[in-house]
Formats: C-alpha cells, structure tokens, sequence
C-alpha cells in the first residue's frame, strides 16, 4: 500500500522525457561532429612528416608531431615559403584594396538610394539580383577579352575592379538597409543648427551607420580573399597568384606533399575565420539582411 | 522599405519621367560612379556574350575574324549526348545539395532555436566551413576521400563496412555523391542561419496558445511554426538552388569534372569549352542557356520576396 503510493508520486513528480529535445541534441552533435572532423584531420595531417601521413592504417594521432610544415611555409628564405608568403601577400593587398574601396564608392551610392527618390532607384535591385543570380563564369569569357583590351591582364588591377564591381550591388544593398533605420529626423535637426547636407551626412549620418560599414567590409573582405575563378584566369605570372590559385602548385598528380598542402590551407583560412569569429555578430546579420529583408 | 512598394510608382503628383531626371539631376552624383562600374562589368558582359554565342570564334581569340553562325551553336549543344549527360548530373547535383542542405540547415535551426549553454559557440562552429574558402574545402576533402590513405576509406573498412578502401573520386558511381557531401558540408549552415532569423518573427504567444489549447510539438511546428517560415523557406532554397546551379570550385578543383564526365555539371563544362578548348561560341551560347534557366528562377525569387512583403504588410 505504502509502496504503491510512493511509487506514483514519484513517477508523477518526474518530468516525461522530452523526446523532441533529445533528438534536437543528437542531432546538434551529429552535425558538430560532421562539421568538425574534416577540420581536425586537416590540422593533425599539417602536423605530420610526409612519411607518416602516407600510411595505411592511418595514424590516427600523429606519433612525432611536428611543427616543420609551418616552419618551412613561413621561412622567407626557403623557396617554398617565399612563394607561399608573396601569394599571402597578393591575396590581402587585393582584399584590402577592394574592401577599402568598395566601402568608399558604396556609401555615398547607398545613402543616395535610401535618401533620394529618384527615377531609376529600382535598377539596385535587379543589380543585386543578377550579382546572385549569374555565375561567375558567365562572365569571365567577356570580361577576360575586356581586361585584354585594357592590358591589364595578369595585374592585381584586373581582380580588383572586378572583384570590386561584383561586390558593389550586395554592399549598396546591406549599407542602404542601415541608412534606411536611421532616422532622417537626425540630419533634418543638424541642418537647422546650420550643418551643410554634407556636414550633415559626415557628422551624424556616418557614424551611426558603421556596424553597417563593419559588416559590408567583412563580406567583401572574405569574398575577395576566397575567390578562385577570376584568379585563375585572369593571372598568369607565377609572382602574382592569389592563395586560392597559388596553393595548387602543391598539387601535383604525382607527389602531392599533402601535410605541406593541409597546413597552406589551413594559414589561408586563419584570417578569415578569425574575422568571422571576432565579427560574427555583424557577419550574421549582413547575411540574413542581404537575403532576407529588402 | 519594401521592394513591393519600391516597384510601384511614386506617389504624389504625376510629373513627366524626364521633369523628373532634370529634378534629381544631383541626387545622381552619388550614385554614378556606382553605377559606371556597374554598367561596364555586368551590362557589357551580359550583351557580348549573347553577340559571341552566334559566332564561330577563332581559337586564337582574334575576335575579329569571327563567323556568323546563326543558332548553329545552340544546335549542336542542344543535340548532343554531353549535353544531356551533363545536364543530368547538373540537375543530381543541385536538387539534392539544395534539398539536403535545407533540410539539415531547419533541424539546425530548431534545435538551436531554445536558448542553451554553448549556443553561440555552437552556432560559430558549424558556420566556419561556410566562411572558409571553397578551393580549402575542397583539397581537405581530397586529402580525406584519398584513394589510398584516405581516413574515411579507412573509416569504412576499420568499421567493416567494406573489405579495402573505396576510390571515392574515381569511380563514376560514387564520384557525384562524394561531391555533394562535401558541398553539402559548406552550405548547410547557411540555411541554418537564413531560418534562425526566420524562427525569430513567429510569435511566442502564438506557440502558447497553441499549447495551451493542446497542441502536441509536431502540431505546433507544423500548424504554427513552419507557416511563419515559408517565406524565408523559399528564398532561402532558391538562393540554394542559384547558388548550388552555379557552383564551380568544388567539382573543378576535386575532380576537373572527372572521370569520364561524371562528375560534370554545366558550369564545368563552360569553363572547359572556353578555357580549356577555346571554343568561346559555344560556351556563349551554353552560357546564354543558363541565363533563360537563372531568369527562370530568379522570376520566382523576385515573387517569392515580394509575397513575403505583402504577407508581412
């Protein structure tokens, strides 16, 4: 009697499995697991000697880690380093080049199209639209011709402007949506006290409006450093190659020394997801805000 | 400020359409040199390459002694048997990367969706594959799909489940798939992070209710929830899908479309007729089929954002 009467208290007072949020978690660690494992060979690989990477069972854990890939990558006089230090070089002039300069022609085109109402606003749109909808292969074969004509073929000025222009629509889009929460009210208030529409636009307008320049920059930043089809059609000097073209020289058919090639491709993405994890926030919201909102 | 009422007219007095270019004749300032860099590298392009795909052009790229073709180059696309090959893998490959891809990036979300301790650090993880560079991906998954001292050959024949080492990227079966894995482990958390955004407009007292009149977790996801979602649903697999049709890294750099064309899909096969075979009227003339096809889309994007704006009005 007593017994029975404890037991259903007992069941009552316990909570019923909550299946739902069980399998949630289950599958959060599945698709932890599956994002994380390939990242994790990559280090361990760029941790091992050529020789025991080429093992069959692998090992698992490197049994002599050693920091000699990275060494030799980072030695400017070695070969193989000096190279891998020019193309990490390239590859941020050009995406410090065109993120600087995207953000300077951007801005004042955002601020107009979020401002002004003049005919032909709408042709942002169908810019954005087509910058996501068209490959860029699409346009390689006229603008390669294009870039011939300017003899600027093979020159970092070439991936700049292009870069430059594909990323123009999608940064005009993101800065417009900042520039269209700031309440005009702001600069209306600044122009009675006397501030010129300029004054107006670089004292109140402007600082207000850099979470928006912080995650515009971050895009075009991470697109300019990650792009593989201008690069490689475009550049033909060996001097010039950015990293995502420059890494394939560790490639070959035959003696792929793939320790040396993780540990490349593991430096080339250290900036970019550092200034994703420091600048996630904005990251975030650039990506949902350029898609999602309009 | 929506594109519905971006695309109506302006409001207000009728004034003539060049009255009003002479009235805002400053405002276009701002926005000129934008739009110069604009017209030059996405106007031009789009029209010379429609001009080049009725051209035969020389494979020294002399584009002056060019010959008018008429159609003949979509002739020969359209006919031929690496079309329809090709066409096929392309179709495999965007569908099932879009729809995986969506379908992991929803669980995500809702998982997700309830506040927990590691959360943001969770989230953070399964966004770095996004963010890193496509040509990385693609030579760390070469590395693990290798045929000889690959970890997951080894994985599989570790846990039994074959007797020695697949060659993943060489076999005209499993190639495809192989490839798709990995797009699919680039892109998921995209979708994840689109319908996290998504999750944060349904309403909370919506759910309550829901639950409070009875609604078991099923019934309020699929009666509450997922009807709240459908618009960013939709943007979010036609970005997939755009992005996915146009995808090019992946299958060139794993496997060059390789072997045998199995794992070709239309953008490889462009980039290699021009590129590689320097037959630029013909991979115009591909590309031109791609536009019809990415406009075709894009119609239904445009529908899909501004019928998400009129819902939300």
């Amino acid at each position: 009697m007593t017994s029975t009467l404890a037991d259903t208290s007992r069941s009552a007072a316990r909570k019923p499995i909550d299946w739902w949020r069980w399998s949630g978690r289950v599958f959060l660690l599945f698709l932890l697991i599956f994002t994380v494992l390939p990242m994790a060979w990559m280090v361990l690989t760029s941790l091992k000697s050529q020789f025991a990477a080429m093992q069959y069972p692998p090992q698992w854990w490197p049994a002599e880690p050693t920091l000699e890939n990275y060494r030799k990558l980072l030695d400017p006089s070695n070969s193989v380093g000096h190279e891998f230090l020019q193309y990490f070089w390239n590859s941020l002039y050009v995406s410090v080049a065109t993120t600087i300069l995207g953000v300077v022609v951007a801005v004042p085109a955002a601020y107009a199209f979020s401002r002004f109402r003049f005919p032909g606003r709408t042709f942002l749109f169908f810019a954005v639209l087509v910058r996501n909808m068209f490959p860029a292969v699409v346009f390689l074969m006229p603008l390669f011709l294009l870039m011939r004509r300017l003899g600027l073929v093979g020159t970092h000025t070439s991936l700049i402007l292009t870069y430059l222009t594909f990323g123009l629509p999608l940064s005009i889009w993101l800065l417009k949506g900042f520039y269209d929460n700031i309440p005009i009210q702001l600069e209306q208030a600044a122009r009675i006290d006397g501030a010129t529409r300029f004054q107006a636009f670089y004292m109140i307008v402007l600082p207000l409006s850099s979470p928006g320049i912080i995650a515009t920059s971050i895009f075009s930043f991470i697109g300019a450093w990650n792009e593989y089809v201008y690069a490689v059609t475009f550049l033909n000097n060996k001097d010039k190659l950015t990293l995502p073209v420059g890494i394939q020289r560790y490639f070959t058919e035959f003696a792929t020394d793939w320790p040396g090639l993780m540990a490349a491709t593991f430096l080339m993405s250290v900036p970019v997801v550092v200034l994703f994890l420091v600048l996630q926030k904005y990251f975030v919201r650039a990506l949902t805000e350029g898609a999602v909102k309009s | 400020m929506s594109i519905a009422t971006e695309l109506a007219p302006a409001p207000g007095r009728r004034v003539g359409l060049m009255q009003r270019v002479v009235n805002h004749r400053a405002d276009y300032l701002y926005v000129l040199p934008a739009l110069a860099v604009m017209m030059i590298v996405i106007a031009y392009p789009v029209y010379y390459t429609l001009e080049l795909s009725l051209f035969k052009t020389p494979a020294n790229l002399q584009m002056k002694d060019k010959v008018y073709v008429g159609l003949d180059n979509y002739v020969t696309i359209l006919t031929s048997q690496s079309f329809r090959d090709v066409t096929v893998n392309t179709l495999i490959w965007t569908i099932s990367s879009t729809l995986i891809s969506f379908l992991l990036g929803l669980c995500a979300a809702l998982a997700l969706h309830r506040e927990f301790a590691g959360r943001g650090v969770l989230r953070a993880v399964l966004l770095v594959p996004y963010v890193v560079s496509a040509v990385a991906a693609s030579y760390v998954w070469k590395w693990l799909y290798h045929s000889d001292f690959g970890v997951i050959g080894a994985l599989s024949v570790q846990f039994g489940f074959t007797d020695r080492p697949i060659n993943f990227l060489d076999n005209l079966y499993t190639v495809l798939p192989s490839l798709i894995v990995v797009n699919i482990w680039r892109e998921f958390s995209f979708a994840m992070i689109m319908l996290m955004a998504g999750l944060q407009t349904v309403p909370d007292q919506l759910l309550r209710a829901a639950q409070v009149d009875g609604a078991n977790t099923w019934q309020r996801f699929w009666h509450v929830t997922f009807p709240h979602l459908k618009g960013v649903s939709m943007v979010t697999l036609l970005l997939l899908m755009v992005a996915n049709f146009n995808s090019f890294i992946i299958p060139w750099v794993m496997t060059g479309g390789g072997p045998a064309g199995a794992s070709d899909i239309w953008i490889t096969q462009i980039y290699q007729l021009a590129f590689g075979r320097q037959r630029w009227g013909l991979a115009s003339a591909y590309a031109v089929i791609l536009f019809v096809v990415l406009m075709t889309l894009g119609y239904f994007y445009v529908k899909a954002l501004t019928r998400g704006d009129e819902a939300r009005a």
